[in-house]
């Protein structure tokens, strides 16, 4: 964990407003584990203060180079000027942070579901399960929601890693005519507890239909949430969440023994990800 | 050639003083870690030797835990930030039970910034603070904007600033930092009445109140509508009411606003504050409190300074 400069090695927009970098690191950086996200540095000077948050979407280390790759969408001023970053420059990268998903080498079913953006982390999460000796015995479901087909991102990677890909648009224009969560329900019946494990990121209106897609079965989800931060080291205290906390990440209950009252934990620490059903959606 | 390489011998060979005296407390290098920025101390421990630092300013504590404010809790603007925490923290005792004996480890001056929402609160977390071993001294936060009862208004007024000093000062021996909030119609008369009421020293900037709004939601970008502006933004506030400050009271004052550089912090000494607390810079840059302290350094030994404190307050002005 140290803030390290690399050297900017590609950084192209994928479809319309989203771009993936690559950027080469010192090998001394740390392996991050999926889930585990990045401060990036948009540039030097004193506006565009703060580093930007961002998931690492695939990572590769091979004896003398190390790889990063990191997808965004422009939302703003900061990721406006991270695209237009060239190849060559160097640009500063903090990580890898907080708490990332936990790993189930037992469950037979890895479902994800992606909310546009949010497929990065869980692309980074589909590849480890791949890589795992058990990565063959586990078949990877994947769900991938858009506004509409043109704001598609990391879908090729996606279907390539996956055993079953399928996807909604708002506007219909690919695949269901939807929100994603709603492919979700209908599957539902196809996964048991005990052999299935949902991981999501995404829009909160999202996560927070999925949260009700859940509420009663039996399955545990996880899901990487955002919130604007300064630091991403635990220092300023500013991307607060509202959970009831039980230190148990795969607990299927909703969480509330007088033990647990509502909490707030912090993303970059406590998080980013989190039991979805410690989530208090406000 | 031999002159140049003469000289830059003798700059290699002459380590300049650094030591300030802040009220009593003696500081290793005027360069502290401002509180609220540097949470406990321990979460920078990856990127810093925590026992370079002349200071650090451990975060607001209260008599008991908070929770602080609803999210979002953070907006970027222009050149700044906006943040409205409201004092979250781990409340008095935890602090001495599980982060204090971390940072006795190290040889550094500790701070704590104390906050209540009474003055028989500021009290009591005083006394508390003043048993312990490794608490070297500590910042009454009259400032803090993002709070309902408490902080600011504490801090607005001369007289009640003066009372709650006051109050502090008989409860403890440690030497007692007031921080200042620059939301005022004049800080000097602040800094005055707290100098009257005993403060040992006065650190200013906090925060400049401000707010920021996103017109699609057209809601404010901080649940808690408005919130504290820090960053660049807010250093020529903060120079400038240093240099009030500075000529108003005879005890030594600590500039804090937007130190992001050495070049930065030197210009706070130049006006005449003792020494510097960094503050949103440590968000950027997680070892701008070290790279700050070198620059120092460097300034000092290429001006052939010998001594800090001979560059404290040599503002040269033509009034």
């Amino acid at each position: 964990m140290s803030p390290s400069v690399g050297e900017i090695v590609l950084n192209r927009e994928l479809i319309a407003q989203h771009f993936l970098m690559r950027v080469r690191l010192p090998v001394s950086w740390a392996t991050p584990l999926p889930g585990q996200f990045v401060m990036v540095r948009v540039r030097d000077g004193r506006d565009l203060l703060l580093r930007r948050p961002l998931s690492v979407y695939t990572f590769d280390r091979n004896e003398n180079s190390l790889i990063i790759e990191l997808i965004y969408r422009i939302a703003g001023k900061g990721t406006f000027a991270l695209s237009r970053r060239k190849a060559g420059e160097y640009i500063e990268i903090l990580g890898p942070l907080g708490h990332g998903f936990d790993i189930f080498p037992e469950m037979r079913k890895i479902v994800l579901l992606a909310g546009g953006i949010g497929v990065a982390p869980l692309s980074f999460l589909a590849s480890h399960y791949r890589e795992l000796p058990t990565g063959n015995q586990q078949e990877i479901i994947s769900y991938l929601g858009a506004k509409s087909t043109d704001q598609l991102v990391g879908a090729d990677k996606m279907k390539e890693l996956s055993t079953e890909m399928r996807i909604s648009t708002d506007d219909g224009s690919s695949g269901h005519h939807g929100f994603i969560t709603e492919l979700l329900a209908d599957d539902m019946e196809s996964f048991t507890g005990g052999n299935s494990v949902v991981y999501a990121c995404g829009p909160s209106p999202m996560m927070r239909r999925l949260a009700e897609v859940l509420n009663g079965q039996p399955i545990p989800c996880q899901v990487s949430v955002e919130e604007r931060m300064a630091c991403g080291i635990g220092a300023c205290l500013g991307c607060a969440i509202h959970v009831k906390d039980r230190g148990d990440k795969t607990s299927v209950s909703h969480g509330g023994t007088k033990d647990n009252e509502p909490q707030y934990k912090h993303v970059c620490k406590d998080g980013p990800v989190f039991n979805i059903r410690d989530i208090i959606w406000s | 050639m031999s002159v140049m390489k003469g000289r830059t011998d003798q700059l290699d060979n002459y380590e300049p003083l650094t030591a300030v005296d802040i009220g009593g407390l003696i500081l290793k290098n005027p360069v502290m870690a401002a509180s609220g920025t540097f949470g406990y101390g321990e979460e920078y421990v990856p990127y810093i030797d925590l026992n370079r630092l002349g200071g650090l300013i451990v975060k607001g504590l209260s008599l008991e835990p908070r929770e602080g404010n609803p999210p979002p809790r953070i907006m970027e603007t222009p050149c700044g930030m906006l943040n409205a925490i409201g004092m979250n923290n781990v409340g008095v005792r935890a602090f001495i039970d599980r982060k204090l004996p971390f940072l006795r480890q190290f040889d550094m001056t500790v701070i704590v910034n104390i906050y209540g929402e009474t003055i028989d609160e500021y009290k009591k977390v005083a006394e508390i603070l003043s048993t312990p071993d490794g608490v070297h001294g500590l910042e009454l936060n009259i400032s803090c904007p993002n709070v309902k009862k408490g902080g600011i208004a504490f801090g607005a007024d001369p007289d009640t600033a003066h009372e709650v000093t006051r109050a502090v000062k008989s409860v403890t021996d440690l030497p007692v930092i007031v921080k200042l909030t620059p939301n005022v119609r004049d800080i000097a008369e602040i800094a005055e009445s707290v100098a009257a009421a005993g403060a040992d020293a006065v650190s200013l900037i906090n925060t400049v109140t401000g707010m920021s709004v996103d017109i699609e939601q057209r809601r404010p970008h901080l649940k808690n509508i408005t919130g504290g502006l820090s960053g660049p933004a807010i250093k020529p506030i903060a120079l400038r009411m240093v240099w009030e400050v500075v000529n108003r009271v005879s005890i030594p004052v600590i500039g804090i606003g937007g130190i992001m550089d050495a070049n930065d912090a030197i210009e706070f000494l130049i006006v005449g504050a003792s020494a510097v607390q960094i503050g949103t810079a440590n968000f950027v840059n997680s070892r701008a409190t070290m790279e700050i302290i070198e620059g120092i350094d460097h300034y000092l030994k290429i001006h052939q300074i010998r001594d800090i404190n001979d560059l404290i307050g040599t503002l040269k002005t033509d009034r």
